[in-house]
């Protein structure tokens, strides 16, 4: 691969991570289709790490926040920014030295930086999924994320996954020397704020002041419904897309400042008690032969 | 005798696993290798030991079998199952036995290593392979040596080998020659192994910087996140020190781990990489962070603190108990009630602006600091500012208490409204739930009174807030009023009193909070004297037979006495009460205990004299109501029956 001698643009430092991950096996998957907290959330890393099947995946995934939209008036929190979401299961015994592999793939010369491992234990309580590993940073700055699960749904895993999720917007900072995620330059003649400032205003209106809270109550309990149905049916992929839908639904509620805390405890239970039994199917129909 | 070197390699361990894991190992070898003189190594990728003199031969052992006399019975079957003849077998204290001749060392050895890392016991630990050992962190290699050999174990499907691994990216995989020179080896691979000479260098180096603070002391964290301790230093942006300084502070060490130095500037400790490269680097964090929190500290500005308090009617406090407005409201009648002035009602009306503040939920353990430091900024008078910072105050069991007396009126009342609210909302904690932390705050209120001098009626209190909360329609669903018990019960562990004295003094004529605790810590100090025994006795024979008995008379009629000893105890009593009574309520508990000394001669007289139960029922029930009358006057001091003699 050739070294950049300059800092790499946005979309440079991402089609090094794509070069370098595929080149480590990875399926290289897009974005999914519904809004997700975290990549985490995507079915790729979910459902795909549950279950006795080796899996190794590399995306884009657009983390959709509303809380944390600041009108596009502070140069470090978004409503949506980007993560580059890498799951290998299981974690191989070298895992680490792969991913800071990926760091000199991208220009960071390791010796040159202090790279460090702190301790950063994850909890997911919607997905009912925890693990245990470390924020990576860079000279201080956080720009990724390193977890083994240890549970997802409340179950066990077969097989141990290593979750990798860099945040691009930290990592791009880093690396163009930036103090502003709106001054990134994305592409020649393009920065970040040229593609997105006018998307984070506008949602962070619609987040804080016009998402419907009567409407998005019930949606919520209608997606929540129909995921107990379809996981009736036992069609564990659409019902899991319902609880996306609920955790969503339930963000926007708490950007609107409808849910009081004791009440905060319930939504966060009812979520997690699908994510449960949707995960619960989804093992069961990995068991079974396809019809 | 050999050195043994055992290095467990891991992937990065938090501090507190090393913590853990250097508090373990000693004792850990002690009781599996043996051998006094060693050292434990302990940092972020490696947890080792080395035991200088380790004993050649693991100790011979006594293998116990069946007692002597059922030689006839078990002796073959035990000699069998150890191969060895039944001649072999020695008796020792009444039981037939085998001596287990000890081991050499090297044949021992791999068990034991596997043991101990088996026997770690972390806090939080995790799998890497499904149903495999669990540990902090995985463990990506071994390395044993007993002086220049290797000694050979497997734990966990990983192998021991001679080799250890450097500086994770400068100093790569080194061989160990020897158990004694795995320090050097290692030094010369860019990792200082031992801890405390880590944390030497570390204060070295800030030192050599010098004007270093560490209000959160973080160093005994930054000991264990290095391997290869540089210790920098950093600038920002003057314009960040117009952030209130706990908020530059918080800013430096929560998260980043720095440590502030005098002005724009700060220390830090790297692992590794360029200085200039490094330092250029963590400025453009702590830039960041603080840009974030100066971001969010101009707008809370702009607004000032009386815009925030404004803000306040659309912060719920607790669903069911209206928003912090409401709140707001409640403390500032608490206050009042509390006899608080000016500056406590102001303290109260501006205590939880800071909740609609930006800066707050950006760093939420900064409540009241911040709402403060507005205040300041808005130019009311410190007696206010300082009351709002000190509202939380204390923070733990044993944390200081407000400065200022504003700020003591107003921490109590902050308490009285939380209990009260948690009490009327169902609330309450249960078992070792106590998710808001009531019991603290109940503690509080008591080192609020018994230190902090506050009278405290802790029962009135509760009542007017109960009345401000239902007049403020709050979801009220249950009675209050046991916060008071609730309180009084933490006086138990506070004082210097045994817990029968505290309970006895709760059912005395006092319910000020202070005056329980001077009370129950009064009788303590009696208990041993004459008088007390007089007061105890007065009491506890009138409790004894009239406490139980039915049929008292309402008052006392003395033209039904008739007995001398009956006569003089209500002349007794007719004196002592009032002094009993007076000497309460200007908390005179010694010159009570004295009082009521005097009730205990006519009493013992009284007893031995008159019949109680006599057959004419309206002198019986007017004998039974003077008793009670000599109880309850006693009683002002409390239910001394609680008091075992």
């Amino acid at each position: 691969m050739v070294r950049l001698m300059s800092a790499p643009t946005y979309q440079e430092m991402i089609a090094s991570l794509e070069r370098y991950w595929a080149d480590e096996g990875c399926v290289l998957m897009q974005p999914y289709h519904t809004e997700v907290g975290a990549g985490t959330f995507n079915p790729a890393t979910f459902l795909r790490c549950l279950g006795p099947e080796p899996w190794k995946t590399a995306y884009v995934e657009p983390s959709i926040r509303p809380t944390d939209g600041r009108y596009a008036d502070n140069p470090f929190r978004f409503q949506q920014f980007f993560q580059y979401q890498v799951v290998l299961k299981p974690s191989p015994d070298d895992v680490l030295d792969r991913y800071f592999a990926s760091l000199e793939a991208v220009g960071i010369d390791l010796q040159k930086h202090d790279v460090r491992l702190v301790e950063d234990d994850w909890e997911g309580p919607t997905l009912g999924a925890w693990g245990l590993g470390w924020e990576i940073w860079v000279d201080g700055m956080e720009v990724t994320q390193f977890t083994y699960f240890q549970q997802l749904g409340g179950l066990e895993l077969d097989l141990i996954p290593a979750e990798i999720s860099y945040g691009l917007e930290r990592l791009a900072m880093f690396l163009q020397n930036k103090r502003s995620a709106f001054e990134l330059e994305w592409a020649p003649g393009f920065t970040w704020g040229d593609v997105y400032r006018e998307n984070e205003r506008q949602w962070s209106i619609y987040n804080f002041e016009e998402a419907p809270v009567d409407a998005l109550m019930r949606r919520f309990a209608d997606h929540e419904a129909e995921c107990r149905a379809l996981v009736e049916r036992s069609l564990s992929l659409p019902a899991y897309d319902q609880v996306l839908k609920c955790s969503h639904a339930f963000n926007l509620l708490d950007a609107r400042g409808a849910i009081s805390v004791t009440e905060r405890a319930s939504y966060i239970g009812r979520v997690r008690n699908l994510a449960r039994a949707v995960a619960e199917l989804y093992l069961e129909s990995l068991a079974e032969p396809a019809v | 005798m050999p050195s043994l070197l055992f290095e467990i390699g891991c992937e990065e361990l938090p501090a507190s696993a090393c913590r853990e894991a250097e508090a373990q190992l000693r004792e850990r070898w002690l009781t599996t290798i043996g051998g006094e003189q060693g050292d434990v190594f302990v940092g972020p990728r490696r947890i080792a030991l080395l035991v200088t003199e380790v004993p050649e031969r693991t100790p011979d052992e006594w293998l116990q079998g069946p007692p002597e006399h059922l030689r006839e019975k078990a002796a073959e079957g035990f000699a069998r199952k150890q191969s060895v003849s039944v001649d072999d077998l020695e008796v020792r204290e009444g039981f037939l036995g085998l001596v287990v001749p000890g081991r050499p060392i090297e044949e021992a050895v791999p068990e034991q290593l596997e043991a101990i890392v088996r026997g770690l016991a972390f806090g939080k630990s995790m799998a890497w392979e499904r149903g495999g050992l669990r540990f902090s962190r995985p463990i990506r290699w071994l390395c044993a040596k007993l002086d220049k050999k290797t000694i050979e174990l497997e734990v966990a499907g990983i192998r021991s080998g001679h080799l250890t691994f450097g500086h994770r990216f400068t100093g790569g995989e080194v061989e160990v020659p020897r158990a004694d020179d795995y320090a050097e080896t290692l030094r010369a691979a860019g990792v200082e192994p031992e801890q405390e000479e880590r944390r030497r260098l570390i204060l070295e180096g800030l030192d050599e910087i010098g004007g270093w603070r560490d209000p959160a002391g973080v160093i005994d964290e930054v000991v264990y996140l290095v391997e290869s301790p540089a210790v920098l230093a950093g600038s920002f942006d003057e314009r960040f020190l117009e952030l209130p300084q706990r908020v530059v502070e918080t800013a430096m060490q929560s998260h980043q781990r720095y440590f502030p130095l005098e002005g724009a500037r700060f220390a830090f400790v790297a692992n590794g990489g360029d200085p200039a490269t490094v330092i250029a680097g963590n400025e453009r964090v702590l830039e960041g962070r603080l840009g974030d929190a100066h971001f969010s500290f101009e707008r809370d500005v702009a607004k000032g603190i009386e815009a925030l308090a404004e803000e306040l009617d659309s912060i719920t406090f607790v669903a069911g108990a209206g928003s912090f407005a409401d709140k707001a409201a409640r403390l500032q009648e608490l206050v009042g009630e509390l006899g608080g002035g000016e500056a406590s009602r102001e303290a109260a009306r501006l205590a939880k602006a800071d909740q609609a503040a930006e800066l707050v939920r950006e760093f939420p353990d900064l409540e009241g600091h911040i709402g403060a430091e507005y205040a300041r900024l808005a130019g009311f008078p410190e007696a206010v500012c300082s009351a709002i910072e000190e509202q939380y105050l204390p923070d733990s069991a044993d944390g200081p208490l407000p400065h200022t007396e504003p700020g003591r009126v107003l921490a109590t009342a902050e308490r009285i409204d939380n209990l009260t609210v948690a009490f009327a909302l169902s609330q309450r904690p249960t078992g070792s739930r106590d998710p808001s932390g009531l019991r603290r705050a109940a503690i509080g209120l008591c080192r609020l009174a018994v230190e902090g001098g506050l009278a405290i009626n802790v029962a009135q209190l509760v009542q007017r807030d109960l009345a401000l909360l239902v007049e403020q329609q709050a979801e009220v669903t249950d009675d209050p009023s046991d916060v008071a018990d609730f309180v009084l019960e933490r006086l138990e562990g506070l004082l210097n009193a045994p817990v029968e004295f505290v309970r006895a003094a709760r059912a005395g004529a006092v319910t000020e909070l202070g005056a329980v605790a001077q009370l129950a810590e009064a009788l303590t100090a009696q208990a041993s004297t004459e008088e007390f025994e007089h007061a105890y006795v007065a009491f506890d024979r009138s409790n004894r037979l009239a406490g139980k008995a039915d049929g008292a008379a309402g008052t006392l009629d003395s033209s039904l006495a008739t007995d001398e000893a009956e006569l003089a105890l209500i002349e007794t009593l007719g004196q002592a009460s009032p002094r009993i009574e007076a000497a309460v309520a200007e908390r005179d508990f010694p010159g009570a205990i004295a009082a009521a000394a005097e009730l205990g001669p006519p009493v013992d007289r009284f007893f031995d004299e008159v019949l109680v139960m006599t057959e004419d029922s309206s002198v019986r029930a007017n004998r039974l109501r003077l008793l009670l009358d000599v109880r309850d006057a006693v009683g002002a001091l409390g239910d001394l029956s609680q008091i075992p003699r």
